[in-house]
């Protein structure tokens, strides 16, 4: 560092610490203060999977949130986000931070859960960006934040003009860029929306305030419009009129395994033609195949030809198809370290080629797959999935779905617990006390 | 829905990224703690020490501005403070470490500002605080820990996905947070990366990366290491002389000396009734343009507040903004006869914007003033002794004066303090008197 630059970085040092100085006499001061003062406090809120733990209640959210990404096993919506795994740990954190005397009961639970779910679909409609499979933000810390935010000041209680302030907090705490998709840092995307939203609701709670017409588009200023290019907020119908959730008309997708959404869609493909090669060849004989060819939408961060983590493996297309062509099935076995790396695996990875038709738009709700096995005599086998087995259009039955729910929480809890839980969401809105959910994972 | 994410999450506690985040979070639970600039009665963690001297910091708007645009120390130095700390391995971290980090967490914001040329002009759509200043921190804080490169890069990967928040929160309450979260999360994202943690190494080259937050993000490879150029060294910081949104320093001072050739002298009232007009011709910035704000927060991102109120007084200080004189009839009826013009060659940079203040009077005689460098920019440092009158007229009902002057000496010998937490010492309000072996100078 030459004289100036010490001299110069040692005034800013001094003129920032006078700055701090006088700054701690504000009143944002002592709200984010007392905010910060929690901290000091108990930790009360549940982590999935350690009976013994209890953090403090945003970061139990956080914690809680990483996990349900943490796999890309988490449900997805349309237009794109991962809803739930945005709301839910904030407001089962939220639920246990409560005195015992004003718990919500079940039925305030899942209408906050609602409330969360609903905002987030709102606000993805207010850009027509937000239809397609996203390229710059990852949608969950943008509208996963404002949904939490929402969620948990419908569980708190806050008054409307909190609840304004909330959302606008909130924007202040979202946003996070696609490219650390398929990285490890992915799911703190979902950990952190979840938590900022609770903070925000916090924040708004204690009194501290944002700008009311964020959720506007001011050009010159961007509010929430920052993050998306094309942005065009419309005025919803007013409370007390008869309100439509979006969830009526448009329902989830859930995984059956875990990866990005796109690969169901190629798996299922995969799935099929494996079969039509098997009947043909009489069992699965790679070395009858000359080349693989997918006809898959285009979409950078999940086109990986050959992905050295479990985090890109998930979202490869190329990996997932010849994972289902190799192995018959796709579960979260195949995403292991040994597995990825497999000799086979890696021979059929080297014959696949990509293309990407015209008609094979971006969108989770437009895509398909298509796998193609060129073969060394010339016939050409095709598989195709235009509807993967839980997406929206083709819902996972209520046995799929517990299965899938007994499979994954087997790695971590005993039986009975695993169907206490079961009882209990089952019968949720007859809960009064909605903390017990908590309790019990 | 929530059946299924439940059976999600439990089996997400078998990750690998969810043991880092635990272990990461169970920090919390522990004894670790960091000084409340100004408080001795209590401390934090330091993740949340971060957090509340960043608030403090950003709180009124008064602290240092940059070129290209951020306001950069108040995203690195509270964490750094913090994590002085609260070291790891209880390790002794000396005056020259701490300055060392924070140049990093400077140069880290300057180099990503000028990969986009959008970034030269008062932002419109994030607040560079929240994008650069959070990879600032994670870059002065992964100095500091001395994390190895690897780690590094994951720092900033991480970061990244911390970064970002829209500029419509200007001018409210939750501004100041802008940078009380950059300093959190940089701080946040370096301990995550030196859990293990890891993110997309090629953050800073991708479109979907950093470029995710400009429209025209276009990063080039930097100076060897070599005979590096710091970019302080050839651009100074702005340092504010009252509280206020930085464009209104221009205005400010053309204003007082409008003031000087309207009234004979520094006592006399301005005659406010023989004033038909003001005009101030401003660059074009939506954010500062309030006619006739109602908060402390919009005053001080207000062109028109300002002009008003160093015509009235002669000049700003932090007690413009006291909720009174936000309010008095005297403004109040000044402002009202106030408009601003955006002549198409004053460009909304703070390198080149200039701002002239035009008072006509009944009668029809106008007395003009234009400034085009204010007393503070980097065109016009502030002189030491101005720089220090700043710092003692701050921190007067806050510290003692021991702790005042020990502060200062430290930060003037920075380089040579052996353990920079007598720095944190003096901020929390004890003097140099009760702890003499901390004050070691090598």
């Amino acid at each position: 560092m030459s004289p100036t630059v010490r001299q110069r970085s040692k005034r800013m040092i001094l003129d920032s610490i006078g700055v701090g100085l006088v700054g701690s006499t504000t009143p944002v001061f002592d709200i984010a203060l007392r905010y910060c003062r929690l901290y000091s406090s108990v930790a009360v809120s549940s982590v999935y999977g350690k009976p013994g733990v209890k953090l403090s209640p945003t970061l139990a959210a956080f914690t809680n949130g990483v996990a349900t990404h943490s796999m890309d096993f988490d449900d997805t919506w349309h237009p794109a986000t991962h809803p739930s795994g945005a709301i839910l740990p904030a407001l089962l954190a939220a639920s246990q931070m409560l005195p015992p005397n004003t718990k919500p009961n079940g039925l305030d639970f899942l209408l906050a859960f609602n409330v969360g779910l609903e905002v987030q679909g709102r606000l993805m409609h207010f850009s027509t960006e937000a239809h397609d499979i996203p390229k710059r933000f990852h949608p969950p810390s943008v509208v996963g934040t404002l949904g939490s935010a929402a969620a948990t000041a419908k569980l708190l209680s806050l008054s409307s003009a909190q609840c304004c302030h909330a959302l606008g907090i909130a924007a202040s705490l979202a946003g996070a860029p696609m490219a650390n998709a398929a990285t490890q840092a992915k799911p703190l995307h979902v950990g952190n929306a979840t938590r900022l939203g609770l903070e925000a609701a916090l924040l708004a709670g204690r009194g501290m305030e944002a700008n009311p017409l964020i959720l506007d588009d001011i050009p010159g200023c961007s509010g929430f419009s920052a993050f998306y290019s094309v942005y065009q907020p419309k005025p919803l119908s007013a409370p007390g009129e008869h309100h439509e959730f979006l969830l009526e008309k448009q329902d989830i997708a859930f995984k059956r395994f875990p990866a990005h959404l796109g690969m169901h869609w190629v798996v299922d493909a995969a799935l099929s033609v494996r079969n039509l090669f098997i009947n043909y060849a009489g069992s699965f004989s790679p070395s009858l195949i000359r080349t693989i060819m997918l006809k898959i939408p285009v979409s950078k961060y999940i086109n990986r030809p050959f992905p050295s983590s479990e985090h890109q493996a998930r979202h490869s297309f190329q990996f997932n198809a010849c994972a289902a062509l190799l192995d018959g099935e796709v579960g979260l076995g195949s995403f292991s370290e040994s597995s990825i790396h497999r000799q086979e695996l890696r021979e059929l990875l080297d014959k696949v080629v990509v293309e990407h038709p015209e008609d094979n738009v971006a969108n989770f709700d437009k895509m398909y797959g298509e796998v193609a096995l060129l073969l060394h005599t010339g016939d050409v086998l095709t598989g195709k999935c235009d509807t993967f087995y839980g997406h929206w259009r083709k819902p996972l039955s209520k046995e799929s779905l517990l299965k899938k729910f007994r499979s994954n929480a087997s790695h971590v809890l005993p039986e009975e617990k695993i169907e206490a839980i079961i009882t209990l969401v089952d019968n949720l809105e007859n809960l009064s006390d909605s903390s017990q959910l908590a309790c019990s994972l | 829905m929530i059946l299924d994410t439940l059976g999600v999450g439990l089996l997400g506690t078998s990750t690998e990224v969810f043991h880092k985040v635990t272990q990461y979070s169970k920090i919390y639970s522990s004894d670790l703690s960091s000084t409340i600039w100004g408080h001795l009665d209590f401390r934090l963690p330091p993740l949340y020490a971060a957090f509340v001297n960043g608030v403090a910091v950003h709180s009124m708007d008064f602290d240092d501005t940059w070129h290209p645009a951020t306001h950069p120390s108040g995203a690195v130095l509270p964490a750094l403070i913090a994590l002085s700390e609260a070291f790891p391995q209880k390790k002794n971290i000396s005056g020259l470490d701490l300055l060392l980090a924070f140049n990093v967490g400077i140069e880290v914001q300057g180099r990503l500002l000028h990969f986009s040329r959008e970034a030269r002009n008062i932002p419109r759509r994030f607040h560079p605080p929240a994008v650069v200043g959070t990879m600032g921190s994670a870059a002065a804080c992964a100095k500091l820990l001395a994390l190895d490169q690897l780690e590094c890069k994951n720092a900033l990967a991480i970061a990244a996905s911390y970064a970002g928040a829209p500029l419509a929160n200007a001018a409210t309450q939750i501004k100041p947070l802008h940078i009380g979260n950059a300093a959190k999360n940089g701080l946040e994202a370096a301990c995550l990366a030196l859990q293990g943690l890891q993110g997309n190494k090629q953050i800073l080259d991708m479109e979907s990366g950093m470029g995710a937050f400009y429209t025209d993000y276009n990063p080039q490879t930097l100076p060897t290491l070599q005979s590096y150029p710091w970019l302080l060294d050839q651009q100074d910081v702005a340092i504010k002389r009252f509280p206020a949104h930085l464009a209104t320093h221009w205005v400010a001072d053309a204003a007082s000396s409008v003031r000087r050739k309207l009234v004979e002298s520094s006592e006399s009232l301005l005659p406010i009734d023989k004033i038909e007009k003001v005009i101030l011709k401003v660059p074009e910035v939506k954010y500062v343009n309030r006619p006739s704000p109602a908060s402390e927060h919009e005053a001080r991102h207000s062109f028109q507040f300002v002009a008003c109120s160093a015509l009235l007084d002669g000049s700003m200080s932090v007690q413009s903004f006291s909720s009174e004189n936000i309010q008095r009839p005297a403004l109040r009826e000044l402002l009202c006869k106030t408009q601003l013009e955006h002549p198409p060659d004053n460009t909304p940079s703070f390198d080149s914007l200039y701002c002239q203040v035009s008072v006509t009077l009944r009668g029809g005689s106008t007395i003009s003033d234009r400034c085009t460098t204010f007393y503070g920019h980097w065109r016009k440092p502030l002189e030491k002794e101005d720089l220090e009158k700043k710092f003692q007229s701050n921190v007067l009902n806050i510290l003692p004066t021991e702790a005042m002057e020990g502060i200062i000496e430290t930060v003037y010998n920075l380089e040579k303090v052996e353990d920079c937490s007598v720095l944190s010492t003096f901020l929390s309000g004890q003097s140099a008197r009760a702890l003499p072996e901390k004050l070691r100078f090598l």
